[in-house]
């Protein structure tokens, strides 16, 4: 994938898909220490060690339409690519952890993306569930938590047109300003 | 032109059975697994430098005629031991990925 919030779209697809009621996705982006980590973490059905060790194998998928399932191996791949890894704990009926490790200033890093798209998208896929996303950088953080959003909407759905190109505009605002270092 | 055809006559080297000989239809040349993914079509040879397990993924899902890898990158055997299970031919040259699609495309295969 192109951008590396494309694969964040996906590893929360597979929390959602799991039961999810809450997903936090965390970005730790730092020049310091060159490096970009994301973890997502859900507290979906979870999986067993035995299912942990095949996922990453393109050729375990739960889905039963075709034989093949690339969302976590092409990221595992995306990562070892510029000299990180990916690392995935989960415990049955508590949640899964992925954590994705990348060499910030490796050439072979994907941009992170539009994370204001990736988050829109992520809400427009369903409603029962809340979403807690942090980004970090070496200046200061940015935290988005839908649970806050909805009590500022008093009763307005999240869900909305509207509310959702708010929701946009707005990680996409602050992840520049993080990003930027004016926090 | 099928895949074994070709590949004796670009003198590539195989590195799985060739037990599927496919006629190729076309030919794509990716490295980014999404993108290969959403654009190369059923029975294309398909060009690239990625020698990870997830491309014979790509190759099943698609169902490719053959894996071309080039600028003798080291395949792993993973990748390897899948694509033969899976009778997917997997090939081997020095060449760059220019260097072979021109190859290609004097042998006919436009």
């Amino acid at each position: 994938m192109k951008e590396i919030s494309m694969h964040i779209l996906d590893i929360v697809m597979n929390s959602i898909k799991a039961d999810a009621s809450q997903v936090e996705i965390n970005i730790e982006d730092s020049i310091k220490n060159n490096w970009l980590k994301i973890t997502i973490a859900d507290n979906g059905r979870g999986m067993s060690e035995d299912v942990i060790n095949r996922v990453t194998n393109p050729f375990y998928t739960t889905r039963t339409t075709r034989k093949v399932g690339l969302g976590i191996p092409m990221l595992k791949e995306a990562c070892e690519r510029c000299n990180g890894y990916l690392k995935i704990e989960s415990q049955i009926g508590v949640g899964t952890k992925v954590f994705c490790y990348f060499e910030r200033d490796n050439i072979d890093r994907a941009p992170l993306g539009s994370m204001g798209q990736t988050i829109m998208a992520i809400i427009n896929s369903g409603n029962n569930f809340e979403l807690i996303y942090t980004h970090k950088t070496d200046s200061g953080e940015f935290v988005f938590d839908t649970r806050e959003v909805k009590k500022m909407l008093e009763g307005i759905d999240i869900n909305d047109a509207g509310v959702l190109l708010w929701i946009k505009e707005y990680i996409n605002e602050n992840v520049d300003i993080v990003l930027a270092g004016k926090i | 032109m099928n895949c074994l055809e070709f590949a004796e006559k670009l003198q590539l080297t195989p590195l799985c059975e060739k037990e599927k000989n496919i006629e190729i239809e076309g030919v794509y040349i990716g490295d980014l697994l999404s993108i290969v993914m959403s654009k190369a079509k059923k029975n294309y040879a398909w060009i690239t430098i990625q020698t990870h397990i997830n491309i014979v993924a790509i190759a099943e899902l698609l169902e490719l005629a053959c894996i071309i890898v080039v600028e003798n990158m080291e395949v792993d055997i993973d990748t390897l031991n899948k694509a033969k299970e899976l009778k997917i031919p997997v090939f081997k040259t020095s060449e760059s990925a220019y260097q072979m699609a021109c190859r290609m495309s004097d042998l006919g295969i436009k």
